[in-house]
């Protein structure tokens, strides 16, 4: 069988999102099927600017195909453009004119799948939100497998991708959420699907002592992993933080590990390291009380797995329907819509170790169950084989 | 910090139990002081049951007032219980207050689609009109065509005669 994985970046420079979500299912399907990986000549997701300068190389033992972006994006006009859409009334080709603007274009990529189709079994597509997924899927329908990584925000409600999510071949989700969201919101419950969602690696030796004595760290800590934004609720969890601080007296530290594109506000407790690579944020992790994840927004958060793979607990964004739903699934973890509620939850987890221990276990079976690359993979064989007994019969 | 009144059992931890009870917990404080945060409604005054002016009133007072230690001692967990209850229901009025403005923000939105919709049904009736009256046109056109084809046959014929005459 041979798989294609369709992603709008891919490479060893990328460490988040779907595009580390690709690479990995990628590396893993290496093992049952013939696996290349289509994509453009971009890293920078804001610009879409192209990067690469070779047309194909070898990632970890996986061909990549790379092909040029042909127009980079304005992110200015494509705010006004996603401001009027989302605003006012609009037709089917403003969308498409969104689309566009979006990018990133790549229309030797579409072209490449439209000459190659019979080349391969499956087209995996990755993020539904992008002209390669949009146009990728309507080039190819039949061969076509998506993996939204929808999170709720108002695009996924535009009248393209209604459409979008009743044409592929099948759809794998991240979670039980975002699967009632795509269906709720485009009725494509006729369309075969799974939620697998992604496994991760685990290193073999992580030290929080380690980490502790490399960082001058002692004390309690907590800890948020991933880029700091106000899009994923770090104004929030800063003003809590510090609030928290304030009325209980705690000695714990606030340790952040990410790139940023805000202000972190200047508190003795609050703590920036810079980004961390694979071996430190484990030993990290290993080392915290718990992770605090604030984001509003997850199609499925890949650190929280990580977290509770170490038999960590988490403390989540109860506004993010998926972190609540995982952590009510895994019983790994507490939750908070308001101040008052994080006051507490933060204040009953850091003032006991037994349950700190017995949610991290939770988390911890929770994972084994549903997340090891095992899991996965056998997820992902059980649809493609669903889908040629189908074509068989 | 409040987790002296959250009980716990560690032998079957359940997430759900514990958010449930701070949640409670939560409530019952915002019940007894006004929040700090923005855009809630400010807390309900609690009942004031020492009103009233009558001359029965303060007759009653008077000859109940030997007993008073003992009514008190018997109805302070009565009334403890029912302030608590009042300040609860206070919290979950607001939190209604709260869905009632979201559920009449989608209101607002659900009525935006209907606009969309009827929009969308307009714009489909003017598409289908125009594509009827094309195909009116492309008929005529291809009678037109017919009887131009018809006259050309006869014409071909009749040249083929002369020539071959």
């Amino acid at each position: 069988m041979k798989l294609a994985f369709v992603v709008q970046r891919y490479g060893l420079e990328i460490n988040g999102g779907a595009e580390l979500h690709c690479r990995w299912v990628a590396e893993h399907m290496k093992k049952h099927a013939e696996v290349e990986v289509l994509t453009t000549k971009a890293v920078d997701y804001i610009t879409w600017k192209n990067h690469f300068a070779r047309d194909e190389e070898v990632v970890n033992g996986i061909t990549v195909r790379r092909f040029p972006v042909t127009r980079a994006r304005n992110p200015e006009r494509f705010g006004r453009i996603q401001d009027r859409l989302l605003r006012h009334d609009h037709k089917e080709a403003d969308e498409l004119r969104w689309l566009n603007e979006e990018g990133p274009r790549a229309p030797g990529l579409i072209q490449f799948l439209k000459d190659n189709e019979n080349a391969y079994d499956y087209f995996i597509f990755f993020s539904y939100r992008y002209y390669h997924s949009y146009w990728g899927i309507k080039t190819v329908p039949r061969q076509s497998i998506l993996v939204p990584t929808a999170e709720r925000d108002p695009v996924v409600g535009l009248g393209i991708f209604r459409d979008l999510f009743r044409t592929p071949r099948a759809i794998i989700y991240n979670s039980i959420e975002e699967r009632k969201m795509i269906n709720d919101v485009s009725g494509n419950g006729p369309v075969p699907g799974d939620v697998v969602g992604v496994g991760t690696e685990i290193p073999g030796c992580y030290s929080g002592e380690t980490f502790r004595r490399q960082h001058n760290i002692s004390g309690p800590y907590v800890l948020y992993l991933g880029r700091i934004d106000e899009n994923k609720g770090c104004h929030r969890l800063f003003d809590y933080f510090i609030r928290f601080k304030r009325e209980s007296g705690s000695e714990v530290k606030l340790v952040l590990a990410g790139s940023t594109v805000m202000q972190i506000p200047s508190h003795p407790d609050i703590l920036y390291l810079g980004f961390l690579g694979d071996g430190e944020k484990f030993d990290a992790l290993d080392g915290a009380e718990l992770l605090i994840m604030p984001s509003f927004y997850e199609s499925l958060s890949m650190v929280t797995l990580e977290s509770w793979a170490l038999g960590k607990p988490v403390l989540a964004n109860a506004l993010c329907d998926v972190l609540k739903g995982q952590c009510q699934r895994s019983n790994g973890g507490l939750y908070y819509e308001t101040y008052p509620e994080f006051r507490e939850s933060l204040g009953v987890l850091l003032s006991s170790p037994r349950l700190r221990r017995a949610l991290g276990e939770d988390g911890r079976r929770y994972f084994e169950a549903n997340y090891t690359w095992d899991v996965i993979e056998k997820k992902y064989l059980a649809l493609l084989g669903r889908l040629e007994k189908d074509k068989s019969s | 910090m409040g987790q002296e009144r959250i009980e716990i059992d560690y032998d079957h931890v359940d997430v759900r139990r514990i958010m449930d009870q701070i949640k409670e917990k939560v409530a019952a404080e915002a019940g007894g002081k006004p929040l700090a945060s923005g855009g809630e409604a400010a807390p309900v005054s609690e009942p004031d049951f020492t009103g009233g002016q009558g001359r029965m009133r303060q007759v009653l007072l008077k000859l109940t007032s030997p007993f008073r230690p003992l009514i008190k001692l018997l109805i302070l967990p009565v009334d403890e219980e029912h302030r608590r209850t009042v300040l609860i229901l206070d919290h979950t009025n607001r939190r209604l207050d709260r869905l009632i403005a979201e559920v009449e923000r989608d209101r607002r939105l659900t009525r935006e689609y209907t606009k969309l919709l009827h929009h969308l049904c307009h714009n489909l009736v003017v598409e289908m009109s125009k594509l009827k009256i094309e195909v009116e046109t492309l008929k005529t056109k291809t009678r037109v065509m017919e009887k131009d084809f018809e006259f050309l046959g006869k014409r071909e014929k009749a040249l083929e005669k002369e020539a071959f005459k």
